[in-house]
């Protein structure tokens, strides 16, 4: 522990001597804000099983996010704040009880050794899955069953080393998942492989293990998405999650494949398939949900409309119908306006 | 006074009106920045071995050479361009192009063509990025809902091809300073008085 906090200092150290000598870029700021409407086709809120767009007939807030980034020589920082729903309650953690306060989605500090090596400690997006908090990295505006069981961030320290434009490999040391401050120590690694065999094409192997939800566990991951044609996009998301306690809920095992066509210049259409499976667990049998979610994004300068149909299906009838007896099925419908600036 | 005034306010309004903001086309309707430049006194092979300096060296990090004769030079670029937003901002993409010289002697030309844009997006980790590998042609006309954020772009685009002249036309018109010869560090002893 003692070697890695001397690291970061050395680092932090490094990073103010540098910095007194070499040009600095100006300040950036970027950021979005989100609102959405939804309704349950079943008017049940309890139909919604994955993170955000939770309400039910309301025109609800999501987000404000707003980011700064700041690049002084090889060394910058980025920090990235978000209030609102989407950012406070229903992220985790928050910074303050109750759900009043703010998400902090991003918090480091990187240096660039050399073109091909960088270091980066503090808190920082994940580097497990293919979907993000932030609106503006989705094309779907509900999440899927993986992003909502894997991590949403990671606090650690990590190198990267890029080989080549093809290649490029990251390894690190963690929290455990989504804290600010470690509850069980530095006690996570977790690596990822980058490759991108053709223009175009990027596929990510993530490995993360080690102190997680539910315990200590390893969740291997592949990310990868494909620009086919001008058109066409493919994205696939696959992941696997064992707990070591095999009594202790939260293993799980999925898929998802994200196919994007372009209709238009401004016009996107996109469906997202996805099986999902909580593994046993204790006497407690697997349990699997399919979803199906059809998505358009309608570009106007900074602002995305985003309508949205979903339906999901798990034969242990999770859902509730209107009546509110259980149900296998659930179906929402959404409109989201997201800003990006 | 006041008639003066009025002659200078509107002699400088119309010069404003007048300030070109975007490219124009050449034959085969691609946006193209063309320049002819007579440099009295400068023959073409120092024009030319200026302009792959320029290429090579002042403008480095942003073009690539990828052929040069005795007397022309090609290379790739690529500039970032800013979204501001009142006092800062982050980048919104970038646009690559293509850079073409020839010289003769006593003067030379050069235009910059082939501009395409990639959009950035900003990744999980708060850093712009390329959001696909498909680039658009910046001449290529968008629907209205975008029509203005595609103006923005194309203006941004033509103002850095026209700081990009700017260097490159003051780079070879500026004789090229010889190597600076290392000072020989200057050393105290104290062995002798």
């Amino acid at each position: 522990m003692k070697k890695i906090l001397t690291a970061i200092f050395a680092m932090a150290s490094t990073t103010c001597a540098l910095a007194q000598e070499t040009p600095t870029s100006p300040l950036e700021i970027s950021g979005s804000v989100d609102t959405y409407f939804k309704y349950d086709f079943a008017k049940d809120p309890r139909n919604a099983k994955t993170s955000f767009v939770t309400d039910h007939n309301s025109v609800s807030l999501g987000m404000i996010d707003i980011a700064l980034k700041k690049k002084t020589g090889k060394a910058s920082f980025v920090g990235e704040l978000s209030f609102g729903p989407r950012g406070q309650t229903q992220s985790i953690p928050d910074a303050a009880a109750a759900g009043s306060s703010f998400n902090i989605q991003n918090l480091y500090v990187n240096y660039d050794f050399t073109d091909e090596f960088s270091m980066t400690a503090g808190y920082m997006g994940t580097f497990i899955g293919y979907e993000v908090i932030s609106p503006v990295g989705n094309f779907n505006y509900s999440t899927s069953y993986l992003f909502t069981n894997g991590p949403f961030q990671n606090a650690g320290i990590k190198a990267t080393y890029k080989f080549s434009d093809k290649v490029s490999l990251m390894a690190g040391l963690f929290n455990d998942w989504n804290v600010y401050s470690a509850s069980r120590g530095v006690s996570a690694i977790g690596g990822q492989l980058m490759v991108a065999p053709v223009e175009g094409w990027t596929a990510y192997l993530n490995v993360l293990s080690g102190a997680g939800f539910g315990g200590y566990g390893t969740i291997e991951d592949l990310t990868t998405s494909y620009q086919i044609t001008d058109k066409f996009k493919l994205g696939l998301n696959a992941a696997n999650y064992d707990i070591k306690d095999s009594n202790v809920f939260g293993s799980y095992i999925g898929a998802a494949l994200y196919p994007q066509y372009a209709v238009a210049d401004a016009v996107t259409l996109g469906l997202r398939g996805e099986y999902f499976q909580y593994k046993k667990y204790g006497t407690t049998p697997k349990t699997s949900f399919t979803a199906v979610t059809f998505t358009a994004n309608i570009k106007a300068g900074g602002l995305t409309f985003i309508p949205e149909v979903r339906l999901d299906h798990n034969s242990d009838k999770p859902f509730y119908k209107e009546s509110g007896a259980i149900a296998p099925n659930a179906g929402q419908f959404s409109l989201a306006a997201v800003y990006a600036f | 006074m006041r008639s003066i005034l009025v002659v200078l306010f509107s002699i400088c309004s119309l010069c404003l009106f007048a300030q070109q903001k975007n490219f124009s086309k050449d034959d085969q309707g691609k946006f193209i920045y063309y320049k002819v430049v007579d440099s009295v006194n400068l023959n073409k092979q120092v024009l030319t071995s200026r302009a792959s300096k320029f290429v090579n060296d002042f403008y480095k990090k942003q073009l690539k050479q990828s052929s040069a004769t005795d007397s022309s030079v090609l290379a790739t670029g690529k500039v970032v361009i800013d979204k501001t937003l009142l006092v800062a901002g982050h980048p919104s993409g970038e646009v690559s192009y293509q850079f073409i010289f020839e010289a003769r002697d006593d003067k030379y030309r050069f235009w910059l063509t082939d501009f395409s844009f990639v959009p950035y997006k900003r990744d999980r980790y708060g850093n712009f990025v390329a959001s696909t590998t498909i680039s658009t042609p910046l001449e290529k006309p968008v629907g209205k809902l975008n029509a203005g954020e595609w103006t923005a772009i194309q203006e941004s685009a033509y103002s850095k091809a026209v700081k990009f002249a700017e260097d490159f036309r003051k780079y070879l018109a500026t004789e090229l300073p010889a190597q600076p010869k290392p000072k020989k560090t200057e050393t105290i002893s104290t062995k002798k008085w």
